[in-house]
This record gives structure tokens, sequence and C-alpha cells, in this order.
């Protein structure tokens, strides 16, 4: 069991109010991913949640048992850090036992567990290394082994990748991905990067300001943004807001187009522009286009083959079902 | 000229410079040692210029072993240096873990727990052997007159009067003793050298990574469990750095010894060769040489010691 509820939790730091009354709810063994800017209190939350950071009102529960006053280590959930957090005097075996050396765990079992769990995570050559001899993927592996062997009620993420390239950061994402199907264990995983909260997340949370903007499935929150912030923050590249006149013609005060849902063309079109860049991905391309009088700069994502130089008249035709429209507020109009 | 050459030319004088410094005086006392050396002599008036004529082979070093002082410098030199690093890397840590929480006035605190480092030594010593630890007028007397006083005191009171009454009379001790006054310069010297130690550990202690305390926590690891599984590996390097610059410095403490009980019964080798040096250079010079050795075998030691157990 993993169930884990927020109940009108706040937190400030002094004059500083992070987060102010917030109520969530996580699902057992759901995967759910925090995403939000810079600053808008995704780690605090996360720390809130595991017990490092005491909350200033407000209640957590987990499993229905009220642990708001309950010590980190009594609360049964394992924490991977970004930057990893691995005691760096002790072997790569001596790390993932620590938790069961802490518990009292029988050294027999205690060597089994380091075993299955080395195993599962491709450690086993690496155990009697300190951590100071490892690559960064591996490094994150042993802090994810060191979480596995406690058994834990929920996982919780802090950017765990974003320290990786690359490469191996869609590998490790691939790996956490898998090792949440084979658990089922409830996963609380933190990042600013909306690719990764939009390929692993069961339930994305978007927090601004330490505000729930919205909760929601990554399709959801996709197709139907409640506002203007999340349409912006996920999808990639950014959605396209329009203002003005054309956004009127549409009976609201902005109009939001995803790169992907606008048709491009060399002779004819609703709207007109120069291009300005054209980058060219291969499988896609992505147009930046000035001068259409809409908005400074529209983006537009393309088939590969389609090509424009810099500098082209481009014509351009959103999907009209696909058309996102915003009040003055910002608010989705449906 | 090939690009290595260039820096190696530069760094020259530095190299030729310290090697002088050292092998100048190393070759000077090696070479005094094999010689019969004096500074003043009536009837061998030739021996008080050091000359090659004058070899006298391992003579001094049999007359160093031979002499009565010998064995108890080194084994005194030995107390007062183990008893000193293990008192003030004990009480090092300590101290730099309670002072590394903030709490207010912090600063003050600070700047008191580094003055005694400076003081000079030989004040130090005047202070902690005549106003502190003095049997009579220092606060050590007072301090048991006045037990004294307050035990006579509840003799007389009623009911539990009995049960002062079977307390002996406390007597004060006299640090400058030949049994005790190893352990007055042992006192002192801790009392100044602490905070070295302390300041040493607090640079340390505050670049400890707070994730990894964290994540400990997390673990399920107690306040215990993380100073041991992570704050002392973590100040193994410091400690090994203590240990060290604090060894070279205390195997050659004079100033304390001088002052406490003029070497009666506390005599350390640096003491030993003061005292030869009065006349017998030869024989200072060979008591010098068996310091450097026992410096060399202290510091292997100690480095291996500390390795092992706190660099796992
Ligand atoms: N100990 C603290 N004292 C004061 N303010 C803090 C403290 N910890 C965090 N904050 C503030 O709380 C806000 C949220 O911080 P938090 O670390 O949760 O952001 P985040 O969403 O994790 O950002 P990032 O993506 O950069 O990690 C920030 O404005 C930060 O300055
Ligand atoms: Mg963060």
């Amino acid at each position: 069991m993993g169930r884990i509820v927020l109940e009108n939790v706040t937190k400030s730091f002094g004059d500083a109010h992070v987060i102010p009354p917030l109520d969530l709810t996580i699902e057992d063994g759901e995967f759910t991913v925090f995403v939000g800017p810079s600053g808008c209190g995704k780690s605090t939350l996360l720390r809130l949640i595991a017990g490092l950071e005491e909350t200033t009102s407000g209640r957590i529960v987990i499993d229905d048992a009220d642990v708001t006053e309950v010590s980190p280590s009594k609360r049964g959930l394992a924490m991977v850090f970004q930057s990893y957090a691995l005691y760096p005097h002790m072997t790569v075996r001596k790390n993932i036992a620590f938790p069961m050396r802490m518990a009292g765990v029988p050294e027999s079992e205690q060597e089994e567990r380091v075993m299955a769990a080395a195993k599962s995570l491709n450690l086993v050559d690496y155990l009697d290394r300190k951590p100071g001899q490892l690559s960064g993927g591996q490094r994150q592996r042993v802090a994810i082994g060191r979480a596995i062997v406690r058994d834990p009620t929920a996982f919780l993420f802090d950017e765990p990748l974003s320290n990786l390239d690359a490469a191996l950061r869609v590998g490790m994402r691939l790996e956490i991905s898998e090792m949440h199907e084979r658990m089922k264990t409830t996963m609380i995983y933190v990042t600013h990067d909306q690719v990764e909260a939009m390929t692993m997340a069961d339930k994305i949370v978007v927090l601004q300001a330490g505000v729930i903007e919205q909760v929601g499935t990554p399709l959801e929150l996709y197709r139907t943004p409640r506002n203007k912030f999340v349409a912006g923050f996920i999808g990639s590249p950014k959605m396209n807001f329009i203002t003005g006149e054309e956004a009127a013609h549409y009976g609201a005060e902005t109009i939001g187009v995803r790169p992907e849902h606008i048709q491009v063309s060399a002779d004819s079109g609703k709207w007109t522009g120069k291009v300005s860049v054209s980058e060219h991905l291969g499988s896609d391309t992505f147009f930046h286009i000035h001068d259409t009088g809409l908005a400074d700069t529209i983006t537009v994502r393309a088939d590969g083959e389609v090509s424009f130089k810099h500098g082209d008249t481009i014509h351009l035709t959103p999907r009209e079902d696909v058309v996102h429209k915003f009040d003055a507020a910002g608010l989705r109009i449906t | 000229m090939s690009n290595r050459t260039l820096p190696r030319l530069l760094q020259t004088p530095a190299v030729v410079l310290l090697l002088f410094w050292m092998l100048i005086p190393l070759s000077m006392t090696l070479y005094f040692s094999f010689i019969r050396y004096v500074l003043n002599s009536l009837r061998r008036p030739e021996w008080t210029k050091p000359s090659l004529s004058n070899w006298r082979g391992f003579g001094n070093y049999e007359f160093v072993l031979n002499n009565k002082d010998f064995l108890l410098a080194i084994q005194n030199s030995l107390l007062i240096v183990c008893s000193i690093l293990f008192f003030t890397v004990i009480f090092g840590i300590l101290i730099a873990v309670l002072i590394n929480k903030s709490f207010p006035g912090q600063g003050i605190v600070r700047v008191l727990l580094i003055s005694p480092f400076f003081v000079m030594p030989a004040v130090n010593a005047v202070l902690w052997i005549n106003m502190i630890l003095d049997p009579v007028l220092g606060l050590q007397g007072l301090a048991v007159n006045g037990l004294n006083e307050v035990i006579q005191a509840l003799r007389e009171a009623p009911l539990i009067g009995w049960f002062f009454s079977l307390w002996p009379e406390l007597t004060p001790i006299s640090f400058r003793a030949t049994q005790t006054s190893a352990i007055a310069v042992i006192i002192m010297v801790t009392w100044q050298w602490t905070p070295f130690a302390v300041l040493i550990f607090m640079t340390s202690l505050q670049s400890e990574d707070q994730q990894q305390k964290e994540a400990a926590i997390l673990d399920g690891a107690g306040a215990w469990s993380q100073f041991r599984f992570l704050t002392l590996p973590h100040l193994g390097r410091p400690i090994a750095i203590v240990v060290m610059i604090q060894a070279i410095f205390h195997l050659s403490l004079y100033a304390e010894i001088e002052i406490v009980s003029r070497g009666n019964g506390n005599k350390n080798l640096p003491y030993l060769i003061g005292e030869f040096a009065n006349n017998n250079i030869g024989a200072a010079s060979a008591t010098g040489i068996f310091a450097v050795i026992l410096a060399n075998i202290v510091a292997f030691f100690l480095l291996r010691m500390i390795g092992k157990t706190l660099m796992e």
C-alpha cells in the first residue's frame, strides 16, 4: 500500500510562503510526476512528504495514518536525490546495505537483498567499488538500489536524472518506468523536464509558485490544459499564443495553437509570414516564423521533408478542432 | 630546450634552497654526533673544536644510550605526545560538532574558543602552573580547600552528618612533583592546542554534504550513526592533518617542561638534548639523531593507524 494524501498543507520559510494551502491525493501504485518551473516548490513539496521539512500547517496522511509528526525514517518512504547522496567512504555494497544495517537486518539477509538489487540494476561488477569510482549513471543506480532494498511504501525521486547526459537520461528513464511496472509501488517523481513528465507519468501535477495548476494524465494535460500556464508548459516545442483581433474571431482573449497543429504551404493558407530559422531534426522540421502580424514568433512543427529557407514566405493553417481558447484570466474556454 | 626544461629550471632555486635548508643542519648534526665535541674542557682543550681528528665513532650514541635519563626521556616524549594528540582530537571533534549548529552568540563563542591558541607557550605554562594548578595559591588549591570546608560543615549537620564523616579529607595534587609534572604539561598543551583542532575540524564540517545526511536520516540512521558513518569518515583527513602537525610540534616541547619542573623527572628528548648541549655537543647531536628516528617512527605508525581506521 502507498496512498499519500496531503490536506491543506502549507509551508513557509520565515516570511516566504512557498506552499499556500494545498490538497493532493496520490493513489496507491501511481506514478505521479511533479513538474513546474525552477523555484516553484517541487522539491519542497517532496521534502514535506519525506519529512525532511516540517509542515507549517496541514496534515500528511500515508495509508490512513497521520504522519505529519512522524520522523522521516518511520514513514517508510525512500528518496533518491539529484546529487545521488551516496556515502562516499563506503563501497557500493555497504551503501546499498546501509538502510538494512540501520534496521538491524541479519547479515545473511542483507547480502541476499544487496545481490538481488545489484542484479536487477546491473551493479554486480561494481559492488566493491567506492562511489567516486563510478560513472554518473552507475551512481544513480546505486542510489536507486539503496532505495529498493528498503522495500518502501513509496519512492520519492528529486530530479534524479538531471545530472546525466541526454542518452543516459533516456535509458534511465526507461529503467525507472520498467521498475515501476514491475514493482507497482507508488512513485513520486520531481522534474522540470516536461518530456520526462509526459513519458513516465500516470498522473502529472503541474505546479507554479507552490500552487497546483492542474492534475491529470499526460494526455489530459496535453489535450485540455486548464489554463495558459499549463498549456505553455506541457508540450514541446511550446504552444503558440495569439492575442488581439485574430483571437477575438474565436471569441477568446487568447488562443493557443500547438506547433504540430499548424499546416504549412508555399502558396495558400490562413496566415502568412516569413521564415526566420528552420531547424532540421531529420524526422521533423521546426520553423520559426516572423512577420505574421499575430505574435512575435510562431513556431511550427512540420514533416522532415518540408523545406523552406530563411526569408521564404510561408502560409500557415491551424487545425481548427485543436485550437485552444482562453479568457482574459487565462482560463480555458470550452 | 624542451617544454619541460624551463619549468624545471625555474623550480631549481626553491628546490636547492630547501635541500640546503634541510641537509646542512642534518648533516652537521650527523657529523657532530660522531666526534668528540665539547664547549669547555680544561683537560682536553683539543675537543672544543669540531674536527675529524676527534672521531669517536658510535661512542656518543653509546654514551647517550647508557645515560640513565635516556629511556625515561623517550617514554616521556611518547606519553606526552600521544596523550596530547588523543585529547585534542577527541575534544576538538566534540567541540567542533557542538558549535557547528547555529545558535545565538555563535561568532563570539568561536572567537573565544580559538583564543587559547594565540597565547605564547611560555605564558600559557606559567599561567597554568601558578594560577590554576598550584596546590596552594592556584584555582586547584582554592577549590580543594573550599570543598573540604563544605564537607567539614556538612559533618556537623544532623541526620546526614554521619555520611559525610565517612569522607576523607581531600588533598590538593602537586603538579610539580616527579610523577605528576608530565600530566600538568599534557593538560596545558591540550588546552592550548584543542582550538587548533577545533578550527580544522570546523572548516571540514562545514563542507559536509547535507544531502548525504538527509539520505541517512531517511535510511533510519540516528544522530550517533550519522556521526559514526558519515561525519567521522569525513573528518578522516583533517584528523590526519591535526595529528601530523601536532606530532611534529609536540615532539619538540620544551618551554612547558622547563617551566613546570625544570625537567625534574619529566625530561623529554628535546629537554635532554638541551641538557647535553650545555657542554657536550657530541652527545646532544647523537640524541638529536635519536629524536629524528623517533619522529619518523611515530609519524609512520600514526599515519598507518589513522589510514586504517578512518579511511576504510
Ligand atoms: N530552506 C529554505 N529557506 C528559505 N527558502 C527556501 C528554502 N528552501 C527552499 N526555499 C524557497 O522555496 C522556493 C521553492 O524551492 P524548491 O527547492 O522547492 O524549488 P524547486 O521547484 O525544487 O526548484 P528547482 O526546479 O530549481 O529544483 C524557492 O523560492 C526557494 O527559494
Ligand atoms: Mg528542486
